[in-house]
C-alpha cells in the first residue's frame, strides 16, 4: 500500500513538473497559434542562466528568478518580433513551425559553443532534501514546483479574465480582425504573449535547475512530454494543460512501475495517439483552435 | 622520454622527413563539433599524442605523419568526411572515431575504397564482426564491459562482503539504445554462466526524467546489486533518486559513460557517490607497473594541453594508435595490404602498454586482449580496484 501511495505521490510531483513546463507552451499556442518547438531550448537557456547566477554569485537558485524571468520575456518577445512576425503573413502556417525548429537547433548549438557538452550542476541549497510523511517521501524542491504550477495557472487565468491587457489578449485569440477594428494593436499583443509564454518557462527553469543537471540537450528531455500534455489538455487551455500534466505524470509513474520503465514512453505516446483519435480537441480545448490550423 | 631524446628524435625525423618523397597522410575522424564533441576531442588528443611520439622518433619508414582531421558530427557527415579524406587528401589509413554509429557508417566507405580503418574507442558489438577486411578495433567492447562487471562482482566484491555470489539478488538496468542494450545482454549472459541470480532486468529511454518507479521496483524486489549501463544524465538521476528514496543496495556497479566523470560526482555529491563501482576504459588512478608508459603519456598530455586528461578516452586512443603505428612502421610500407599484413602480425603481450592490456587481432579484427578495468569512487576519487595487479586501492564496502 505504501508503495502504491508513493507511486501516486511521485506521479503527482512529476505532473507538477510537466505542468510548469507546459503552461508557457499552451499560452503561446492558444493566442498566436504557433507551436513553439524552441520551448525546450528556452527552458535550457533559463537553466544555464540560473546555474551561472547560483554558482558565480553564490546566491540561492530561486534568487535567479529576478534575472531569468525578464531575460526570457525579452527572448520570447524578440523571437516573436524578429522571427515569427515577418512570417505571419506567409501563405503557409507551417513556415512558422520550421522557423521555431531552426531556432531550437541554433540554440542547442549556441549552448554547446558557450557551455560545452558537459553537464552543469546548480547547487541545490537544500531543495533536494527529502521531506518525510510517515513512509512517504518527496523533495522540497518538487513541492515548490507543484505549488508554483498552481499559482501560475491561477494567476494567468485571473490575468487573462480580469485585466485590460488580458481581455485584449483573449480578444485577439478569438478574432484577430475584430480585435484590430476595436483598436487593439494585434502585433503588440503577439509580442507580449510570446514574451509571457517564455517568461513562464523561465520560471520553470529556475525551479527545475536545482533538481536536474543542466546540459545543452536538456530541453528535449522535457519538451516532448510537454507537447503531449498540451494536446491532452486542449491546445491553448491553461487549466487543461495543468490537468493534462497531472494525468501524464500519474500514467508515467504507474506504467513505469507496473508495466516497466522501457515501456512507459510507449504507454504515454500510445495515450497521445488515442487522444488525437478520440478527442482531437483535448480535455478543455475548443474546436476552433484546431480548425484554424486546417 | 627525456626532453633530449625528444629533441634528438625530432631532429632526426626532420632530416629523414626532408629526404623522403612526401609526408604520409593519415585521417583523424572524430566528432569535433556537435553533442559528442567533448569526448570526441578528448579521444582525438590520444591519437595526436601517439603521432607526436612516432614523429619525434623519426616517423614511419622515414616519413613524418601528418594528420588530416575530419569532423564526424553526425553519421552522414562521417561518411562525407571519410570520402573526402580518401579521395581529396589521399590518406593511407583512417583512425578514429569514438562513436559507434559513426564508425559503422564511415567504415563502409573506407572498406569499399580498400583503405584500412583503425577504430580506437567505439564499444558497440556491431563495429567488428561484419566481415570487413580493412576495419580493425584496438579498444575493449560492450562484451568486455559486461564480462568485467560480472567478474569483478563474483571475484572481488562478493568475497569482500562475505557473501556467496549466488545468494545475491542482481538487478540490471540500462538505457535502451544499442549501447545499454548490448552491455546488459552480455551482463545477463555472463551472469548466467557464473550462476548468479538476476531478479530484474529493465531498460529505460536515455531521456527519462524520472526514475522513481524503477527505484521502487528495485527496492521492492530486494535487489542487492544494481548494474547500470548509462549516459551521464540518467546516471545522475538514478543515483540521486535512489539516495532520496533511501535505497542503499550492497553495491551499485556502473558501466562507463556517466560513472567515470568528475562532473557526475559533483552533481550527486561526494557522499552519495562514495563506494560506487564503475567499469570502463583504463583510467589514471592505476598501478603504473601494470600500465608501463602511462606516465610518459601524462607528461606529454600536460605539456601539450596544459591540463589533466578529462577521461580515459585519450589514453585508450593513444595506446591503440601507438600500437598500430608502430606495427605499420615495422611492416613493408603504406599500401593497404602491407598495412593489413603488418598489423595482423602484431603481438603485444598483456601488461606492456599504458592501458594495461596487450594487442593482438583475432579473426574478426578485434583486439582479443583488450579489457576493461574496475574502479571505485573513494573519497571523491575514482580509484582502480580490479584486477588486483592494476589496483591502487582495496575495495571498500559501505558501512
Amino acid at each position: 500500500m505504501t508503495t502504491f501511495l508513493q507511486i501516486l505521490l511521485n506521479g503527482l510531483m512529476l505532473g507538477g513538473l510537466f505542468a510548469i513546463v507546459s503552461i508557457g507552451l499552451t499560452l503561446i499556442f492558444g493566442i498566436i497559434k504557433v507551436v513553439n518547438f524552441a520551448h525546450g531550448e528556452f527552458l535550457m537557456g533559463g537553466m544555464f542562466i540560473t546555474w551561472l547566477i547560483t554558482t558565480q554569485m553564490g546566491l540561492h537558485p530561486y534568487a535567479a528568478v529576478i534575472v531569468v524571468v525578464p531575460v526570457l520575456f525579452v527572448m520570447g518577445a524578440l523571437t516573436q518580433r524578429l522571427l515569427i512576425q515577418p512570417l505571419m503573413s506567409a501563405r503557409d502556417d507551417h513556415i512558422q513551425i520550421f522557423a521555431t525548429v531552426g531556432l531550437s537547433t541554433a540554440l542547442i548549438n549556441l549552448a554547446l559553443l558557450i557551455f560545452g557538452a558537459d553537464i552543469a550542476n546548480t547547487p541545490p541549497h537544500g531543495l533536494r532534501a527529502p521531506l518525510e510523511f510517515g513512509d512517504l517521501r518527496l523533495l522540497s524542491g518538487q513541492l515548490m514546483i507543484f505549488g508554483a504550477a498552481i499559482v501560475l495557472v491561477v494567476g494567468l487565468e485571473l490575468f487573462l479574465k480580469y485585466s485590460q491587457t488580458g481581455r485584449a489578449i483573449r480578444a485577439v485569440a478569438q478574432n484577430r480582425g475584430a480585435a484590430e477594428l476595436m483598436g487593439i494593436n494585434v502585433n503588440h499583443i503577439y509580442v507580449l504573449t510570446f514574451g509571457l509564454g517564455a517568461a513562464c518557462v523561465g520560471l520553470a527553469a529556475v525551479l527545475i535547475a536545482p533538481l536536474y543537471p543542466t546540459s545543452s540537450n536538456i530541453g528535449t528531455y522535457f519538451v516532448l512530454t510537454a507537447f503531449v500534455v498540451v494536446v491532452l489538455g486542449g491546445l491553448g487551455s491553461i487549466p487543461g494543460a495543468f490537468l493534462g500534466a497531472l494525468i501524464i505524470g500519474e500514467v508515467d509513474a504507474l506504467s513505469g512501475y507496473y508495466i516497466g520503465s522501457d515501456l512507459r514512453e510507449a504507454v504515454v505516446f500510445g495515450l497521445f495517439l488515442l487522444i488525437l483519435i478520440l478527442r482531437p480537441s483535448g480535455l478543455f480545448g475548443a474546436r476552433q483552435n484546431l480548425s484554424h490550423l486546417s | 622520454m627525456t626532453t633530449r631524446s625528444i629533441l634528438l628524435g625530432t631532429a632526426l625525423g626532420l632530416t629523414l622527413g626532408g629526404s623522403a618523397l612526401a609526408d604520409v597522410k593519415i585521417g583523424s575522424l572524430y566528432p569535433f563539433s556537435g553533442p559528442l564533441a567533448l569526448l570526441g576531442e578528448e579521444s582525438a588528443r590520444g591519437l595526436d599524442l601517439a603521432v607526436d611520439q612516432i614523429n619525434a622518433a623519426g616517423g614511419l619508414h622515414g616519413e613524418q605523419i601528418v594528420l588530416e582531421r575530419g569532423d564526424a558530427v553526425d553519421n552522414n557527415q562521417a561518411i562525407g568526411e571519410a570520402r573526402r579524406l580518401i579521395s581529396l587528401e589521399g590518406v593511407k589509413a583512417v583512425f578514429g572515431t569514438y562513436s559507434s554509429s559513426r564508425v559503422i557508417a564511415a567504415s563502409q566507405v573506407t572498406e569499399l575504397a580498400g583503405i584500412p580503418y583503425f577504430e580506437l574507442g567505439a564499444v558497440a558489438d556491431e563495429v567488428t564482426g561484419r566481415g570487413m577486411t580493412y576495419l580493425f578495433r584496438t579498444n575493449p567492447t560492450a562484451e568486455h564491459m559486461g564480462i568485467a562487471v560480472i567478474d569483478m562482482l563474483v571475484d572481488q566484491i562478493a568475497p569482500a562482503a562475505g557473501k556467496a555470489p549466488e545468494d545475491l539478488k542482481i538487478g540490471i538496468i540500462y538505457e535502451d539504445s544499442s549501447y545499454g542494450t548490448s552491455v546488459a545482454g552480455h551482463e545477463v549472459a555472463h551472469a548466467k554462466e557464473r550462476g548468479l541470480n538476476v531478479v530484474l532486468k529493465s531498460g529505460y529511454p536515455a531521456n527519462i526524467v524520472d526514475m522513481s518507479s524503477l527505484v521502487l521496483d528495485l527496492k521492492g524486489k530486494g535487489v542487492d546489486v544494481v548494474l547500470q549501463t548509462s549516459y551521464q544524465n540518467d546516471t545522475v538521476l538514478f543515483l540521486q533518486q535512489a539516495n532520496e528514496a533511501g535505497y542503499k543496495p550492497m553495491a551499485i556497479i556502473g558501466g562507463g559513460g556517466g560513472y567515470s566523470m568528475q562532473p557526475t560526482a559533483d552533481a550527486v555529491g561526494a557522499d552519495v557517490i562514495d563506494g560506487i563501482y564503475d567499469v570502463d576504459f583504463t583510467q589514471y588512478a592505476i598501478n603504473p607497473d601494470f600500465t608501463p608508459g602511462i606516465e610518459t603519456f601524462l607528461e606529454a598530455y600536460r605539456a601539450k594541453y596544459g591540463q589533466e586528461p578529462r577521461s580515459g578516452h585519450s589514453l585508450t586512443n593513444y595506446v591503440g594508435a601507438l600500437a598500430v603505428l608502430q606495427a605499420i612502421g615495422e611492416g613493408e610500407g603504406f599500401e593497404p595490404d602491407q598495412i593489413v599484413a603488418s598489423v595482423k602480425a602484431m603481438d603485444i603481450p598483456d601488461g606492456s602498454t599504458a592501458a594495461g592490456y596487450g594487442v593482438k587481432f583475432d579473426d574478426t579484427n578485434q583486439n582479443e586482449r583488450a579489457r576493461m578495468m574496475g574502479m571505485q569512487w573513494q573519497d571523491g576519487k575514482l580509484l582502480t580496484v580490479y584486477p588486483s595487479d592494476a589496483a591502487v586501492a582495496e575495495i571498500r564496502l559501505p558501512d
